[in-house]
């Protein structure tokens, strides 16, 4: 039995916010997946829009933050995996429409 | 996995002063230019090799080697070897510019002095980026570009210093055929491939940009190498043959990156056209404007054409491309050491909002202005032209030392 739900746990990461776009990275489709059980341990399957991210470790840091704050949360594991590769399809149509693709 | 982790980005204090200095350098430039007649101008005059180190050593240099301090962990996937190396490379580069620059115009005798600061200087930048690269195990064709461009400027430094000493009367060569290759060296060798690798890094990141193959940078990077070589080969045993080779190839190169960032364009989809996609539109179009150029110098042999097409490389395609990108690594780095410890705790900016937008604006604006009117005036010989352009130039480099100092003291 899961103590949250999927998107519980996007709705608590979609406060981290890329500073460089301005877009959460719920809506720009960097949040593959994420999964709790009833102990309270999370674990995180996230991607980044590009590999030479400088802020790599930091946004890893920030969504461990985002999901620590839940209750009862006691350990969360945060992956950055680069299969499959982000694409803009990823993205909500608003932060599309935001960047001017068509 | 590329994982830059907080210790490896540098304190910004460390980074600062090369920003800060490079700015003033770039506004010391343009005022530099009053000094030129248009007339009378060859690539030789005193007063143009005094300019290009300005701009070269105090501007470009100073500010990609600031860069560096943070782009090197970006690129390389390493930390520094021994970062804290940037607090002596500033004072070394600024001081020994100066000298130079001074020596060209004032007394050659200040030549050797700065020349050798100037060595220092770069030996310390070459030394700890190659130690850093040394860490590296796997090497992309990105990491390659840093260590073929790392190389080329230790040899054209060591050229450098012999033309100095050269100018200075203390040692007997052949001046101009060691020109040719000190600039193939440090202006072909390191900026250019510099440019070419740290922009197939920064151009998708800041545009979004995917899917695009980076054959033509493969291309590019093995033809400007070549190019250099055979350049820095035809100097030495003067084969004009050889020569012609390395400068067409040069040519080529650079316009076969230029395809490779157009793909890259066109994969991007961030779409917006702010002051660093302005920037860098601009700083493409000089590139193009200046291979033009070139290409006809050398079927034709008239030296205004070399003279405008460096100067569409110098101050429109380098000058852009690294105000452009100053536009977003100051504001990367102070929202990294100022505002990433409030995130989760109180409102933080975002990296655009900590632009000057008025004062950018105006840099684009004027300094673009300034790049044509020069450009035309070096063409055309004229001295009205040319002070036009370089009025326009001094307002856009005082909007750019102005941007510069208000990203660096942003504070909400």
């Amino acid at each position: 039995m899961a103590m949250y739900s999927k998107e519980e746990l996007f709705l608590a990461i979609s406060t981290v916010i890329d500073p460089e776009v301005g877009f959460n990275l719920v809506e720009m489709g960097l949040i593959y997946d994420a999964v709790s059980d009833d102990e309270g341990s999370v674990k995180v399957t996230m991607t980044l829009s590009t590999k030479a991210c400088p802020m790599h470790q930091m946004i890893q840091q920030w969504v461990k933050e985002a999901v620590e704050k839940m209750a009862n949360i006691k350990e969360v594991e945060v992956e950055v995996v680069w299969e499959p590769v982000w694409n803009i399809t990823m993205a909500d149509e608003h932060v599309k429409n935001a960047l001017g693709v068509s | 996995m590329n994982a830059i982790s907080q210790e490896f980005a540098p304190p910004f204090k460390l980074i600062a002063p090369f920003f800060i200095l490079g700015s003033l350098f770039y506004l010391l430039s343009t005022l530099l230019l009053f000094a030129f007649d248009a007339s009378d101008l060859f690539y030789t005059d005193s007063h143009v090799i005094s300019f290009v180190h300005i701009f070269l050593l105090g501007f470009v240099m100073m500010t990609i080697f600031g860069a560096m301090a943070q782009l090197v962990p970006v690129v390389l996937e390493v930390g520094h070897f021994a970062v804290e190396l940037f607090y002596a490379i500033w004072p070394l580069l600024l001081t020994g510019t100066l000298l130079m620059a001074g020596g060209f115009i004032l007394s050659p005798k200040l030549l050797p002095y700065g020349g050798l600061i100037v060595l220092i200087s770069l030996m310390i930048f070459v030394g700890e980026t190659l130690l850093t690269i040394k860490r590296v195990k796997e090497f992309t064709v990105v990491m390659s570009s840093v260590l073929i461009a790392n190389t080329f400027l230790f040899f054209g430094i060591i050229f450098g210093l012999v033309m100095a000493l050269g100018y200075a009367g203390q040692m007997s060569v052949d001046i101009y055929s060691l020109l040719r290759a000190h600039a193939y060296l440090v202006i072909g060798g390191y900026v250019s491939i510099t440019i070419m690798g740290l922009s197939v890094i920064l151009l998708p990141m800041f545009g979004l940009s995917h899917g695009f193959s980076l054959t033509s940078l493969y291309c590019a990077l093995y033809m400007m190498s070549f190019a250099v070589i055979f350049v820095v080969i035809a100097s030495l045993f003067d084969l004009d043959f050889l020569l012609y080779i390395g400068c067409v190839l040069s040519i080529l190169s650079q316009m076969i990156y230029f395809y490779q960032v157009y793909t890259i364009y066109k994969t991007r989809v961030r779409k917006e056209n702010d002051i660093y996609a302005k920037s860098l539109i601009f700083a493409y179009l000089s590139l193009v404007g200046a291979l033009f150029l070139e290409s006809l110098f050398i079927l034709m042999s008239y030296e205004p054409f070399l003279i405008s097409g460096a100067w569409l490389l110098f101050f429109g395609f380098f000058g852009f491309m690294i105000t452009g990108h100053i536009y977003k690594i100051i504001p990367f780095l102070v929202w990294f050491e100022r505002f990433s410890p409030l995130v989760g705790k109180e409102k933080v900016p975002m990296l655009a909002d900590m632009l000057p937008k008025r004062s950018s604006e105006a840099q684009f604006l004027f300094s673009s202005i300034g790049v044509f009117l020069v450009a035309f005036a070096l063409l055309s010989q004229n001295n009205i032209a040319l002070s036009a352009g370089a009025s326009f130039l001094v307002v856009g480099a005082l909007a750019f030392v102005r941007s510069v100092l208000y990203m660096i003291n942003f504070k909400k």
